[in-house]
């Protein structure tokens, strides 16, 4: 019986940086059997990025790569060099699933398009992931996580409650481009890979900048029937927003009319807040202001774990705003072993974010930390490939194929 | 088990999904698996009517309504697409018989309320295993459906913090940024994943399972070098702004009229020559101060406001798409309107059309991938019971009298 979601399905991943490794991922993490193409000297680029420890760039301790590339395989293929276009169009014959980031010129560039991958393995998915999606006057577009996050509409929504509009509106923290573009080529091709009919592929084009939209797409929707256009600008009632307390933020956001009871038995039953025309939402979305600065200096006076926690028990949607050590510790995590701790030969034990989803009979699961660069070129071309010890020195004289890590 | 036959192009063909989600992340997570094929129910009722149903914040019909309509939300509409609808009377024990009854022939049920209300009602993953052993079921929540925070309320922003994305969102020297309804739509984007899975892992064993599902966890699960640079650096990492760790430039810059915004990004020495060249200041590309991508990291502050002092007097649109094609990434800041009229997106088909009995047309954002041969029709979302009969009568096989009592009696609304 099989033991995990993805078992058996075949996997190359010739992408770096968050989008494409974070879809190996998600896949890796329930038994793909992911195989990772990086170029030789440097590999993934995202070993050239921090966190590191203590600050030391070193390319096998990238707490970014670290973090993206669990459970995969490495192979170090230089495919400019003899042998190197030809072992990667093999272990593309042997995959169910081509994870792509690059510009589709890279692929086409190594007679490896996608019409001729397709002729070559017709049952393949090229999962292909880009800045602006492969089609449109914009598809050949340089892209980052931050112009993408811009594109897709994101970044006008932040931050909330701008008071000074000579301010540039940002992205959100990390690269939540990367992130959802991954997080959504994983959907998709699950979903294909679900699908599968005998021996019939096709491609799935990602556009980073739709992955942006998607998430906005109640806004987008509003503002072309409504005409309102949502920024960073408008102020909005306490009730829904960040408060600062005391000691640092809290979040919330009332609803239900039940939700803005608690928050008034929270507060004491203040007369300002107390009368029976608070009880009705439509009145208290017209006069929320007129009453904000009074909830604000109320807010102010409190820990903000305090209302927190208060405020959970009195059912309304409250919560701190946890910084990554807060985050660390937070008990609810804790409890529910969210977190999983991994070894790795060259960043020794560290705490990494699990999964959101707890599932009874398929958990995710590591199996084995990020790899090394080529930690496993030898077995990816000898024992999956077929690839004779001949034929492998010499891909490795020409340079081609790069090993490294423990001998 | 029986395997469902798979003939057509969309990969969820042949899964029947009962959806009790309501509000945004549930619904629009049931949305994705509807959009790909999946034959989603949304189960509903009038005494606990969606929120987007009962607040009709934003009417399809009109923009300042005087009578508010349980099927014009743009919400709703926004949330719901390509699904049927029934409603049920889930108070009633005839109405969970037949909720039984459809779980029965179906493959998934997602649900949102608080942990332990489906349980209560006689509908947690025990119970239903036993009508369906193969039936696969994710309850989602703001904080999952154990530990001691399991049933806590939560929505996307509090959510978001909690998570720790909120502390990392912002300017340097400003308050943490929070969310809005992006953070559902990622919580629903990976629920649906974790859906697929367990469809696939039910493919392979004929096991159904039980996903507890965190929608906190979510919001962590997209930091995790956040998290790591805490414990390789001892730092707490703060807000950030628009920067990178090692490109410059790197940020968004003012251009000509109002709140007229341009992201640019330079990650080679050529992409900064071709900017170089764009501004009419070639000698930069050269400046010692400039010249490497270390030396503009260094002097970013310098660079910025040089960058600046031109795009204030360009138009952001046209020098957008002059840098593009000069090779260098660079996006206008789009807000919605951007984004509606965006010429590049028409081209991709990403806004979809479809018709409403209430309000005529409207425009609704389809998937964000393009499968080749494999296009979703992209279907309105249901009026309130509006598939009462396909259901009952074709899918449970009541006899029309029998749903006919069941009407009267209140049990179908």
């Amino acid at each position: 019986m099989a033991a995990a979601a993805f078992e058996g399905v075949k996997v190359v991943e010739f992408a770096g940086m968050v989008s494409g490794p974070y879809c190996g991922k998600l896949l890796a993490d329930m038994g793909a059997d992911v195989i990772k193409v990086e170029e030789p000297p440097d590999g993934d680029p995202a070993r050239k990025r921090g966190p590191f420890p203590d600050d030391e760039p070193h390319p096998e301790r990238s707490g970014l790569f670290l973090y993206l590339n669990t459970n995969k395989r490495s192979l170090a293929l230089d495919t400019a060099k003899p042998g190197g276009r030809e072992a990667l169009a093999r272990l593309i014959d042997w995959a169910d699933v081509l994870i792509d980031n690059h510009a589709p010129v890279t692929l086409d560039g190594l007679g490896l398009g996608w019409e001729m991958l397709h002729e070559r393995n017709h049952g393949l998915f090229l999962t292909s992931i880009t800045p602006y999606g492969r089609t449109g006057p914009r598809a050949a577009c340089k892209g980052t996580d931050m112009t993408g996050y811009h594109a897709g509409g994101l970044g006008t929504l932040l931050p909330p409650r701008s008071t000074d509009v000579s301010r540039a509106p940002v992205k959100a923290g990390g690269y939540p481009t990367g992130y959802h573009a991954g997080l959504t080529a994983a959907l998709a091709t699950a979903a294909a890979l679900f699908g599968r009919r005998e021996g019939d592929g096709c491609l799935i084009d990602v556009s980073e900048q739709e992955s942006i939209l998607s998430l906005v797409r109640g806004f987008v929707a509003q503002t072309v029937h409504q005409r309102v256009t949502w920024s960073r600008v408008p102020d909005r009632p306490p009730a829904f927003g960040r408060m600062e307390c005391s000691d640092g933020y809290v979040v919330s956001h009332l609803v239900e009319d039940h939700h803005w009871r608690g928050l008034v038995e929270l507060m004491g039953n203040p007369d300002w807040a107390s009368g029976e025309e608070w009880k009705d939402y439509a009145y208290r979305c017209g006069h929320l202001f007129e009453i904000g600065h009074k909830i604000d200096d109320w807010a102010r006076r409190q820990k903000k774990e305090d209302f927190h926690h208060k405020g959970a028990a009195r059912g309304f949607a409250v919560g701190s705003v946890y910084n990554a050590e807060e985050v660390l510790n937070y008990r609810q995590y804790r409890a529910r072993d969210y977190f999983v701790e991994i070894e790795h030969p060259e960043a020794g034990t560290l705490r990494h974010a699990g999964w959101p989803y707890k599932m009874s009979a398929s958990p995710p699961r590591i199996q084995r930390p990020a790899p090394l660069l080529g930690e496993n070129s030898a077995e990816v071309l000898r024992d999956l490939l077929g690839y004779s010890d001949d034929d492998y020195r010499r891909l490795r004289r020409s340079g081609a194929v790069w090993k490294e890590g423990p001998a | 088990m029986t395997r469902r036959p798979r003939r057509r192009a969309l990969p969820l063909e042949g899964v029947r999904v009962v959806d009790m989600t309501w509000v945004w992340a549930g619904p629009c997570a049931c949305m994705f698996l509807a959009m790909l094929g999946g034959e989603v129910i949304k189960v509903e009722s009038r005494d606990r009517l969606d929120f987007f149903r009962r607040y009709v914040i934003w009417s399809l019909a009109d923009a300042a309504p005087t009578e508010l309509s349980t099927d014009g939300s743009m919400m709703f509409l926004s949330a719901n697409l390509n699904k049927l609808g029934v409603t049920l009377t889930l108070g009633r024990p005839e109405g969970k018989d037949l909720l039984k009854q459809l779980i029965a022939v179906s493959d998934v049920v997602v649900e949102n309320m608080r942990p332990g209300a489906m349980p209560r009602m006689g509908l947690g993953y025990e119970d239903l295993r036993r009508v369906n052993p193969a039936i696969i079921m994710l309850s989602s929540s703001a904080r999952g459906g154990s530990g001691p925070e399991s049933r806590y309320a939560g929505y996307a922003a509090v959510n978001h913090a909690i998570g720790g994305a909120a502390h990392i969102t912002g300017y340097p020297d400003g308050p943490p940024g929070y969310a809005l309804g992006d953070v559902d739509l990622m919580n629903a984007t990976t629920s649906a994943f974790a859906i697929v899975a367990a469809l696939r892992y039910r493919d392979l064993t004929g096991e159904g399972q039980f996903i507890d599902y965190s929608q906190s966890e979510g919001v962590t699960s997209l930091i995790g070098e956040v998290l790591l640079e805490y414990q390789m650096t001892g730092r707490i990492p703060g807000r950030k702004g628009n920067s990178d760790e090692l490109m410059a430039p790197h940020s968004v810059y003012p251009c000509w009229g109002v709140d007229r915004w341009l992201a640019i990004a330079v990650e080679t020495d050529d992409e900064f020559a071709a900017l170089c060249g764009l501004m009419e200041m070639p000698e930069l590309a050269t400046d010692p101060r400039f010249a490497t991508a270390a030396a503009r990291k260094r002097n970013e502050a310098a660079l910025d406001e040089t960058i600046a002092g031109w795009t204030r007097q360009q138009d952001r649109d046209y020098v957008a798409n002059r840098l593009c094609t000069a090779g260098v990434a660079a996006a206008p800041s789009r807000d919605a309107q951007d984004l509606f009229r965006d010429p590049h997106l028409r081209a991709r088909d990403v806004f979809v059309e479809v018709e409403h009995p209430e309000g005529g047309s409207h425009d609704v954002v389809g998937l964000p991938w393009k499968m080749s041969d494999c296009e979703p029709a992209i279907r309105r979302a249901p009026r309130l019971g509006e598939h009462n009969d396909y259901v009952f009568r074709d899918v449970l096989g009541l006899e029309p009298a029998e749903i006919e009592r069941l009407r009267r009696e209140g049990v179908i609304e």
